[in-house]
C-alpha cells in the first residue's frame, strides 16, 4: 500500500482546481479533482481518499451539503475535510463546523500553509 | 441613446465607482458601475436570464517570490475573479449563463510596459478555462479608458480618457494578514 497521501479537491472553478493541483502535486500528494459536491460523492463511492478539500459555493451540491452527506455514513465519518473558500463570514464558518468540517481556510490560499494543514490532518 | 439622458419613469441612477481590488454585483436597474482603467483590467459579467451583472477591477503584480513562476500573481487573480463570480451567484446568476466583457490592460507607463498586457492575458485565459463566453474586449493600447456598466441590463459604455484620470499604476496588493490562514476545528 502506498504511503502517498491521497487528496480529493472539490471546486467548480477549473482555474482553482489547477492551482490546487499544482500546489499539492508539487509536494508529493496524490491529487484527484471533482467539479462539485455531486461529482465528489460519485468519485468517493468508487475511490479511497485521505483528505477532502472543498469549496463552499458550487452548483448542484455545495460544500455544506457535501460535508453533511459524507458525515451521514460511517465510511467518511472521520475523514478530514478542509473547507477552502472565499467566504469569510463567521456564520458560514460556524455552519461548516457544525456540519462536520475539520478546518477552514480562506482564499487566496498560501500553498505552504495549505500543505502544512493537509499534513496535520491526514491520518 | 446616451446613458446620461433620463428615461421617463426610470428610477434615479446611482453611480457606484468600482475601485481597484473590488468586485461588485447587482440586479438593480438603478445602479451603474463606473471605473477608470489604465493598466488595470475590469471584467464585466452579465447573466441575461436573471438580469444580474457585476464588475471587478484589478491589477495583478508579479507573484510573491515563494510561488512558482507565473507572469502575474495568478493565485490572487483567480481569487479576485472568483469573488466576482460568487457575488453574481449570490444574486441569483448561474455560472453557465455568464457572458463577459474585458476592458483596460493598457501599457500607459513606459516603466511598467508589460503589466497591462500580462493582466489582460490573465483575464482572457481565466475566462477561457472557466468556459465563460467573452463577448467583447477592448484591451491593450496606451490610452486610459472609462467604463460605465449597468448590471441589470448588461449595457456598457466605453470611452477613452486622458491618462491623468486613470488611477496610479499600483498592483492590487494581497491582504497583508490572514491570507490563506488555516483554522482547524
Amino acid at each position: 500500500m502506498s504511503n502517498t497521501t491521497r487528496i480529493l479537491t472539490v471546486d467548480d472553478s477549473p482555474s482553482m482546481r489547477a492551482l490546487l493541483n499544482h500546489a499539492l502535486s508539487g509536494h508529493g500528494f496524490d491529487v484527484s479533482q471533482a467539479e462539485d459536491g455531486m461529482a465528489a460523492l460519485d468519485w468517493l463511492a468508487m475511490n479511497e481518499v485521505d483528505v477532502v478539500i472543498t469549496d463552499i459555493n458550487m452548483p448542484r451540491l455545495d460544500g455544506f451539503g457535501l460535508i453533511e452527506r459524507l458525515r451521514e455514513g460511517s465510511r467518511h465519518r472521520d475523514r478530514p475535510i478542509l473547507v477552502l473558500t472565499t467566504e469569510s463570514s463567521d456564520e458560514k464558518k460556524a455552519r461548516a463546523r457544525a456540519a462536520g468540517a475539520t478546518g477552514w481556510i480562506v482564499k487566496p490560499f498560501d500553498p505552504e500553509k495549505l500543505v502544512a494543514a493537509v499534513r496535520r490532518v491526514a491520518h | 441613446m446616451s446613458f446620461e439622458q433620463p428615461i421617463p419613469g426610470a428610477p434615479p441612477l446611482e453611480r457606484v465607482t468600482v475601485m481597484q481590488g473590488q468586485a461588485l454585483a447587482s440586479a438593480s436597474p438603478s445602479i451603474e458601475y463606473s471605473t477608470v482603467l489604465g493598466s488595470c483590467v475590469a471584467t464585466c459579467l452579465f447573466d441575461p436570464q436573471t438580469k444580474v451583472g457585476g464588475m471587478n477591477h484589478f491589477l495583478l503584480s508579479e507573484p510573491p517570490a515563494n510561488l512558482p513562476g507565473t507572469q502575474v500573481d495568478e493565485h490572487y487573480g483567480v481569487y479576485l475573479m472568483e469573488l466576482l463570480v460568487n457575488q453574481m451567484l449570490a444574486k441569483g446568476a448561474r455560472k453557465s449563463n455568464l457572458k463577459a466583457h474585458l476592458y483596460g490592460g493598457a501599457n500607459v507607463n513606459r516603466n511598467m510596459m508589460r503589466i497591462g498586457t500580462m493582466n489582460a492575458e490573465f483575464a482572457r485565459e481565466f475566462l477561457r478555462r472557466e468556459g465563460i463566453a467573452l463577448m467583447r474586449e477592448d484591451l491593450g493600447g496606451t490610452n486610459a479608458r472609462r467604463v460605465d456598466f449597468r448590471p441589470a441590463s448588461g449595457q456598457v459604455r466605453l470611452r477613452t480618457v486622458e491618462d491623468r484620470f486613470a488611477p496610479p499604476v499600483q498592483p492590487t496588493p494581497r491582504p497583508a494578514v490572514s491570507t490563506g490562514d488555516v483554522e482547524l476545528f
